[in-house]
């Protein structure tokens, strides 16, 4: 669990990033906010009268509603890339649904008595739906605002996924990395954020609508001041944008890219998307040209991205070439040079368990496989590199087996509640849980080298940039990864600095 | 002048007007009367056209309609609904001033207007014009519906039943006010009721509506007196009792024949026998005529007393 001195210390350290996030959370959100009011209001007000397509409308908006948000991030990244953008779009698609139906119903269920009288007094269409409907209509108008917003906050927490920043980012983060404090700071402000906005929506109920309209007004006007004064500002520096999966050493690598590359050119600026979202994902972004670079590991690439004949090598350097080759043949991609480390997949048991059964490698664990539960994560339990094949290789079966999300999978193996799960080599709770990593000794396990991927073209137009993070090539042993990974997941440091850190000591910035 | 020519209704299969005819005169109080359902108010919303007959055309001064701006028809015709039906969200004062507004009355002319017409039906305009429609009473309501009604100066106002959901307190007080605006004002009122009473204390001409159909058109007491069908006789015969004409006089079986020599008064079969006491006090031996048979005084007293003895078997 987490401590009040955990947090607080995780607040000190981080307080402008979370500060940071927080506002952009808010960002999107207002942003989704305004969007769907402007749409939904005046489409419930234009559909009043023509009741079959208003009923239709309502419909599709239910529909949309129904896909799960991940999925809507998804199916978005291709026509409308990554960022707020598409973060914004979406929350707009969940939102209309309350914002329009409340409306539609707030004003078709007007006392008829109401609108006979206007009627048969003659009112001006103005007066009858500014003066009347609406004011009547506002308090159900008002209702769905505010389901809407409270939506919104909590379902902007994804927005962090595509690289839309946000608190999401500390959730995500607080998964990965097991960082309960993240975790903590990152629910419990969306939450705090969703409850105020709904306070505020009901105080703004009693606002007369005048005020409240040039109140919405100002703050419109404001904020496009702001965004188009921030356009003019910024320079028009060359941007790269580099994207990392989740967790901690993603976040290192591309950091030291960033380092790399501004140093070899300060005229490029580097945006990075650290948590940006699994393999599938990150690799359409770099596709779509979304983002620039990620740093992906051969055996992946050659697992799940491209499609091979020959099968999975399992000498480094071959496995290395052919998951060039194959990138460059079938999706016009180039793949740099690998760094040294591995970070493959390995079996690890308590300490406890592997002194009880003497185990040292995997084919040690088949012996007494019979009286041991395992949990894996869930790409490792399915992948034919992963257990469905370890277990053809080495003729055994786990007494009972479950998938656990990768983060938490320690924990359970800590807590007794498993034996044995699967590890990447360089992950930081194998030092920290004193866990033990079982020899692979038949090579079973693909080789895991990490490089940086970007399309052909690209590593064309930026040759300084294909330099620099050459550099990075044959460095960085297992054990310093396994180091850096400690100090950032465990010790939470940050990314930035551990990757300057470990630049520096080995002479490649300044 | 309101005149309605072969106006026919069909909602689906059902005929709500059957090619009905009536024109109501300038100045006149006419109370549109019958059971709910028989398309008085149907026939009311054909004159604003919030009904729009099947059938017939509608004309007010001659101008059918059909064919005029609707909205700025309806700016100069006083409307009153059931229920007051005041717009909840704005005060007494912008609720009166609704059509004043559309008409694009002045501030200054708008308020005293409205001030002035408050003051008439009985609702001080310090205490009400800030009021909101939810802390009024229903005859409050009322009283402001009708504010709001006359405010334009309409040479036309609509009610429809505008009185029957009130308390019989409140009830009587509005009808009164509605006698006495409707002495000041010169306007052509067109009331719906289903109230038979309210009909003829109010009303110049009341017109019988049943089926969809006008049944019989008439000043309240001659339509009382001699009903032209059985319809119309059945609806009027709960309020006569309680009116008391020569006509139920007759029907108690009193009178004679008249003699030789005899002169006397001949009245109508619709007056009261109230005001045939007014007659016997003058002179006690006044024989009056009514319907070919003479009344003396002793049949008034006679009739006076089984009346007593009927109210005695009510209790």
């Amino acid at each position: 669990m987490i401590t009040i001195n955990e947090l607080s210390t995780y607040l000190a350290k981080n307080g402008n990033e979370i500060l940071q996030a927080l506002w952009q959370h808010v960002e999107i959100s207002l942003i989704a906010m305004i969007i769907t009011i402007l749409i939904g209001v005046p489409l419930a007000i234009a559909l009043v009268n023509h009741q079959r397509i208003g009923e239709v409308i309502l419909q599709v908006a239910g529909v949309i509603q129904t896909i799960p948000s991940l999925a809507v991030l998804g199916i978005l990244i291709p026509f409308v890339g990554i960022g707020t953008v598409p973060a914004v779009i979406a929350l707009v698609l969940y939102a209309i649904m309350p914002v329009f139906q409340n409306t539609y119903a707030g004003l078709t269920n007007i006392d008829p008595v109401l609108m006979e009288a206007a009627d048969a007094l003659g009112v001006s269409r103005r007066f009858k739906l500014f003066r009347i409907e609406i004011p009547l209509a506002m308090p159900m108008i008002l209702s769905g605002i505010r389901i809407a917003t409270v939506l919104v906050i909590g379902t902007a927490t994804l927005a962090a996924l595509i690289g839309g920043g946000g608190l999401g980012t500390y959730i995500l983060l607080g998964i990965q990395t097991n960082n309960n404090a993240a975790l903590v700071v990152g629910a419990v402000l969306s939450a705090v954020l969703a409850l105020l906005a709904s306070l505020l929506i009901k105080v703004l109920a009693n606002v007369s609508f005048k005020k409240l309209g040039i109140g919405v007004l100002v703050v419109a006007v404001l904020g496009a001041g702001v965004g188009l004064g921030r356009q003019l500002l910024a320079k028009p520096h060359e941007t790269v944008t580099i994207a990392g999966k989740m967790g901690g050493e993603p976040e290192i690598l591309i950091n030291m890219y960033k380092d790399l590359i501004e140093q070899q050119d300060p005229a490029i600026t580097v945006n990075l998307k650290p948590n940006f979202g699994g393999t599938s994902f990150l690799f359409k972004a770099v596709t779509s040209k979304q983002v620039d670079i990620y740093p992906e590991f051969t055996g992946t690439v050659l697992q799940s991205l491209v499609k091979t004949s020959s099968g999975v090598s399992h000498d480094p350097e071959t496995a290395y070439q052919d998951a060039k080759h194959d990138l460059q043949q079938q999706f016009k991609m180039t793949y740099l040079k690998p760094m040294k480390y591995q970070n493959t997949y390995a079996l690890a048991v308590r300490s406890a368990t592997a002194a009880k059964y003497h185990l040292k490698t995997v084919a040690d664990l088949a012996r007494v496989a019979g009286q041991l539960d395992g949990a894996f994560d869930p790409d490792f339990y399915q992948q034919a590199d992963g257990y469905p094949g370890l277990k053809q290789a080495y003729h055994f079966n786990l007494r009972s087996v479950r998938t656990m999300e990768p983060a938490l999978r320690y924990e359970a193996l800590a807590d007794k509640r498993v034996d044995v799960t699967d590890a990447y080599t360089t992950d930081p709770q194998i030092r920290r849980y004193h866990l033990v990593t079982l020899t692979d000794s038949k090579s079973f396990f693909p080789p895991y080298q990490g490089a940086p991927l970007m399309l052909a073209n690209f590593a064309k137009q930026r040759p300084e940039v294909v330099t620099a993070l050459n550099k990075l090539a044959g460095k960085i042993s297992n054990a310093d990864m396994q180091e850096m990974n400690y100090q950032v997941t465990v010790k939470h440091r940050k990314a930035a600095t551990v990757a300057h850190a470990y630049l520096k000591a080995h002479g490649l910035v300044n | 002048m309101i005149e309605f020519e072969n106006i026919g209704k069909k909602y689906d299969d059902q005929n709500a007007l059957k090619n009905l005819t009536l024109t109501i005169n300038d100045g006149e109080l006419f109370v549109l009367v019958g059971p709910s359902g028989s398309g008085k108010t149907t026939l009311l919303k054909t004159i604003n056209q919030l009904v729009v007959p099947t059938s017939g055309t509608v004309k007010v001064d001659g101008e059918d309609v059909a064919k005029t701006d609707l909205r700025q028809l309806r700016r100069h015709i006083g409307y009153v609904l059931q229920t007051g039906a005041l717009f909840p969200n704005l005060t007494v004062a912008q609720n009166a001033a609704v059509q004043l507004d559309a008409l694009g009355w002045d501030k200054k002319a708008k308020e005293d207007r409205i001030s002035a017409l408050m003051a008439k039906v009985g609702l001080p305009p310090k205490t009400f014009l800030q009021r909101m429609p939810s802390e009024l009473s229903g005859g409050e309501a009322q009283r402001v519906g009708i504010v709001r009604s006359l405010a334009a100066k309409p040479k036309l106002i609509l009610m429809d039943e505008p009185f029957s959901a009130l308390d019989p307190v409140s009830r009587r007080q509005l009808q009164q006010i509605m006698i006495e605006l409707h002495r000041e004002i010169d306007a052509t009122i067109v009331f719906v009721t289903h109230d038979m009473h309210e009909a003829t204390l109010l009303a110049d001409r009341v017109g019988v509506v049943y089926h969809g159909a006008l049944q019989q058109v008439g000043p309240p007491n001659e339509v009382m007196a001699n009903p032209a069908n059985e319809v119309v006789r059945q609806f009027f015969d709960a309020e006569s009792s309680g009116d008391r004409l020569l006509k139920q006089v007759l029907v108690a079986g009193l009178g004679r024949e008249k003699q030789p020599g005899e002169t006397p008064l001949k009245v109508r079969n619709s007056q009261t026998v109230f005001e045939w006491a007014g007659m016997l006090e003058r002179r006690a031996d006044q024989l009056i005529e009514v319907d070919g048979r003479v009344l003396t005084i002793h049949d008034l007293l006679n009739y006076v007393a089984r009346l007593g003895e009927e109210s005695d078997h009510d209790q």
